[in-house]
């Protein structure tokens, strides 16, 4: 069997590069074969919520797993707010920071739902109801006349003293009337603070959303992160008991290592360690121990802005890494 | 590159009320805000510059509603 | 976007060869161009490809290493601020380099194809947990 181990040691990594490639090695074919991925291949999901999803891909290499992951996060569109029309602004916040503030709010739109803005078209007619969706803030702060005597607090003294993400108004335009009845354009986190008023002072614009990718701009990345870790491997060489083991057990954290009825220490769920490498500071453990990683074991974590659930920007990502090969397949090479 | 366009004045092309913005009554003066009791109020040019509510001296312009345009970048 | 004048000139004898001449319209010659430095022979050549970066480029190139009949690949990014990503094959002389790396595309085509199913399996199949820990 390859040595598809990482090892993690007190103060290097070892094995770190893959090496399935024909001519490696004399004994094992390395050749790609889409049967033997096939059978090999393996995801294994330990949750899906509609905010984050953590699943693992095993028997991949590096470069693909990365891909996805560098796909989820730079090229899987979103909407976002892109032309911000300031009407009045009076807040102290400056108009362009406030322009960019609501640019990075998170929207809850099917991003399948609107087509792309195609930039050679001429301004005037750039954006129609299949390529933009408008939203309109506009708050204005008054005293509160029945606020509590002695507060201090600008909330029971003023109206609208506070502007969230909830304040920016969805106005369908033509047809998405119909298309967006029954899912209205609201941000995914209705509390976010996108500017603060006092009394006299008017907040009043419109905010021109658009598809994008985080590539061009964080705003429009589907994803608040999406990462992945290598699943860790404990290989205990040596017995370790009694009270040395519960000192074992303490390098860990919780659950990672669990010690038998014969007061022994055994590797209960190495998933949840975190290769602190605590261990190799003692030395009594440090030479009953080897840590490492699989290198052929991904533990990804995706965490959406809710725009669209987790599982479906991975599963755009795929797609996505499908399509862009299919495309430079058929595209004629210059030469 | 894009930042003259960014920050420049852009006539309002789709949005139809923007355009009212523009139109500031002559007739009527200026428009100005109280500094101490953010009252709002126009003053023409004889008029005395203090705040027509509480004699306040300190007055603000009141900012025009023409419409800029950003790039939420 | 073919011209819908086109569309509607479309008889049923031309009608597939204009398509595929439609589609040929739509691709993009200038995404991928042979650089200089190939053998004679076509068996070792280098590619420049735009707008295309390590996402594609790592993938490829594993990929393409898989090939038995490849005896190099390799690729960089020359410069971080320019979009072009190049890609070097050589091989042993059985296929040539430009087979090489639409051998490679189609592989990772069919990969791709593999994990969009098994992952769509293991979502209809269900059983895991739809709360965060």
């Amino acid at each position: 069997m390859d040595n598809n181990i990482v090892g993690v040691e007190y103060n290097r990594v070892t094995n770190t590069s893959s090496t399935d490639f024909p001519g490696y090695s004399s004994n094992a074919d390395y050749s790609w074969n889409i049967e033997k991925f096939k059978d090999t291949f393996d995801i294994n999901i330990s949750h899906i919520s509609e905010r984050s999803a953590n699943f693992d891909l095993v028997h991949v290499d590096t470069s693909i797993a990365n891909a996805f992951r560098r796909i989820m996060i730079a090229e899987v569109p979103s909407v976002a707010a892109e032309q911000i029309y300031i009407f009045n602004n009076t807040s102290v916040i400056q108009d362009e920071v406030l322009a960019h503030r609501i640019g990075l709010v998170p929207l809850k739109v099917d991003p399948d739902l609107l087509s792309w803005v195609d930039p050679t078209v001429d301004e005037k007619d750039r954006f129609t109801d299949e390529n933009t969706i408008v939203l309109s803030l506009d708050v204005s702060c008054s005293k509160n006349p029945h606020a509590p005597q002695g507060s201090t607090d600008p909330k029971e003294l003023y109206r609208n003293s506070h502007v969230y993400a909830k304040d920016l108004k969805f106005e369908p335009q033509g047809r998405q009337v119909e298309i967006f009845k029954n899912n209205p354009v609201v941000p995914t986190d209705p509390n976010i603070l996108l500017a603060k008023l006092r009394p006299g002072q008017e907040i009043s614009l419109r905010a021109h959303c658009i598809l994008g990718i985080g590539s061009d701009h964080a705003k429009f990345s589907p994803v608040a992160t999406a990462t992945y870790r290598l699943m860790p491997v404990i290989d205990i060489t040596e017995p370790i008991k009694g009270e040395q083991a519960k000192k074992f057990q303490k390098c860990f954290p919780s659950g990672v290592i669990g010690i038998n009825e014969e007061g022994e220490a055994f590797v209960k769920d190495p998933r949840k360690d975190t290769v602190s490498r605590e261990v190799l500071r003692h030395e009594d453990l440090s030479n009953k121990v080897k840590l490492g990683r699989k290198r052929d074991h991904f533990i990804f974590n995706v965490e959406s802005t809710s725009a669209m659930p987790p599982e479906e920007i991975f599963f755009k990502s795929v797609r996505i890494l499908k399509n862009k090969a299919e495309y430079l397949r058929n595209c004629p090479i210059n030469s | 590159m894009s930042s003259a366009q960014r920050e420049g004045f852009t006539a309002p092309a789709s949005i139809s009320h923007a355009a009212h913005g523009h139109v500031v009554n002559k007739s009527l003066g200026v428009k100005y805000n109280c500094a101490q009791c953010a009252a709002s109020f126009t003053l023409s040019k004889s008029d005395a510059i203090r705040c027509k509510e509480c004699g306040h001296r300190v007055i603000y312009k009141a900012r025009t509603r023409r419409m800029v345009q950003f790039e939420a970048r | 976007m073919a011209s819908e004048e086109k569309d509607i000139s479309m008889t049923e004898e031309n009608g597939e060869q204009e398509m595929a001449q439609d589609q040929e319209l739509e691709l993009d010659t200038e995404k991928i161009k042979l650089l200089p430095g190939s053998s004679e022979d076509g068996t070792a050549s280098s590619f420049q490809i735009i707008d295309e970066d390590h996402t594609l480029g790592n993938a490829l190139r594993y990929i393409i290493m898989k090939n038995p009949e490849v005896e190099f690949c390799g690729y960089s990014i020359p410069h971080p601020s320019e979009n072009k990503m190049n890609v070097r094959i050589q091989t042993y002389g059985n296929i040539t380099a430009v087979e090489a790396l639409h051998q490679g595309l189609d592989n990772l085509v069919e990969l791709c194809g593999v994990i969009e199913d098994n992952f769509s399996e293991k979502i209809e199949a269900g059983g895991y947990s739809t709360e965060e820990p």
